[in-house]
């Protein structure tokens, strides 16, 4: 099993940290484009079209974000179907549209737990989560290596406790800074540390004993 | 599972330059740092036509909507009437609010249906400009329900007609400073900002009243 382990060392990159808030202020342009104060002003004033923009602009992050929570596609995309519609009819609530994207993730954060609660776990069932493949000579080593990696991740994160999953993706998948993690989950930072550096430990584990 | 070495915790968090990692480290630094960037493949679908469609059919009221207009329509939205008991005012407020408490607010209200009531807001903002209440009974809708202070000893009151049970709310002071009532019965999260509270108002129907 050493070969999958030296390909990800080759493919690895250097996680993201982004501990300070953006530069400008706290406000995310993902796009081109007006900053999320002037389009949420918009949408306020009348525009209701405006808020495509936003949603153009966060529904990949959100999108991904509730993947990794739910570990299904559909249930995430029905969450982050209902939390964006819900932003939208409660916009006015958004006391700080300069931190709309943690105010969005606080949202989509809660309609996943609402998810898992329904499903009386808060951890995703590793039948939601496809498991590797098994090699076919029929394919490329690259692609089936690519796969199976992949899933074993999947598997790995999907195994964490749900508060640990979501303190991992959102630093380190998101790239939200330790701030921006406080203000979507609503945790203090102290606690979200924690829960990083223990999701961390048990990823390692678990991906040291399948390469190992 | 072992806990991870200080170190290797430190250039995860960006606080220490991974290159200057024993090799044993360094792998561990790099195994994580590939399966995170595995998880950052975008899923290939899209909401956006979805969510959208849900707005076009229904519009929410937003800001611009005039301020007559939207009491108008909250007042014909058929809603039901409750009443306000909030025992912690006449406490809280002894003295200065007391006199203010029993003045004839409900004046000029549609009488209350049998599961509605009249709700009393009361504030005190010295100094404010304007101050209204949005929640859950207006969509959180600006320009709603106002509060006024005729006499300028800044208390401001205002009474509304609501549907009986539970609803959220907030005052908005001088169109831009959002704050809970501090006598409120209850608090909830608001479930969107850091740690923010909703302020709880509890109203029984009117048939309900001793």
């Amino acid at each position: 099993m050493s070969a999958p382990r030296r390909s990800w060392l080759l493919r690895g990159k250097p996680l993201e940290n982004r501990d300070e808030a953006p530069p400008g202020g706290v406000t995310e342009v993902v796009n081109d484009g007006a900053p999320d104060i002037e389009v949420v002003a918009r949408v306020l004033g009348g525009d209701g079209e405006a808020f495509g923009i936003l949603i153009r602009r966060y529904e990949p992050g959100l999108l991904r974000f509730a993947t990794r929570m739910l570990g299904n596609p559909d249930a995430a995309a029905d969450a982050v179907a209902e939390s964006l519609v819900r932003a939208y009819r409660h916009l006015a609530q958004c006391r700080d549209p300069g931190r709309l994207r943690s105010w969005l993730y606080r949202i989509t954060g809660n309609r996943c737990r609402s998810h898992l609660a329904r499903r009386h776990s808060n951890d995703i069932s590793l039948s939601d989560v496809p498991a590797p493949a098994l090699a076919d000579s029929s394919d490329t080593w690259a692609v089936l290596e690519r796969g199976e990696q992949v899933a074993l991740v999947e598997r790995a994160l999907a195994a964490l406790p749900a508060e640990k999953r979501e303190a991992f993706v959102l630093k380190h998948v998101e790239g939200m800074s330790y701030e921006e993690m406080a203000a979507a989950t609503g945790a203090r930072i102290p606690t979200l540390k924690m829960r990083v550096h223990r999701a961390r430990e048990a990823l390692l584990a678990a991906l040291e004993e399948v390469v190992r | 599972m072992s806990p991870i070495d200080q170190r290797l915790q430190e250039a995860l968090d960006g606080e220490r330059d991974p290159g200057d990692l024993p090799t044993d480290l360094r792998e561990s630094y790099a195994l994580l740092s590939a399966a995170a960037q595995m998880l950052k493949a975008m899923p290939p679908v899209s909401v956006a036509s979805r969510v959208m469609a849900e707005i076009r059919q229904n519009p929410a009221p937003v800001q611009s909507e005039g301020p007559a207009r939207r009491l108008i329509r909250w007042l014909r939205g058929g809603r039901a009437v409750t009443v306000r008991l909030r025992p912690v005012w006449t406490l809280a407020l002894a003295a200065g609010l007391a006199t203010v408490l029993l003045l004839p607010w409900s004046d000029g209200l549609p009488t209350p249906g049998v599961a509605q009531g009249i709700a009393k807001f009361v504030g005190h903002f010295p100094g404010a400009r304007s101050v209204e209440v949005v929640g859950s009974f207006n969509d959180w809708s600006r320009g709603a329900l106002a509060l006024n202070d005729d006499d300028h000893d800044g208390i401001w009151h205002a009474d509304a007609v609501l549907p009986a049970g539970q609803h959220e709310y907030m005052f908005v002071v001088d169109g831009e400073r959002w704050v809970p009532d501090p006598l409120a019965d209850r608090y909830v999260d608001d479930g969107f900002g850091a740690g923010q509270q909703n302020s709880l108002l509890i109203v029984r129907p009117v048939s309900a009243q001793p």
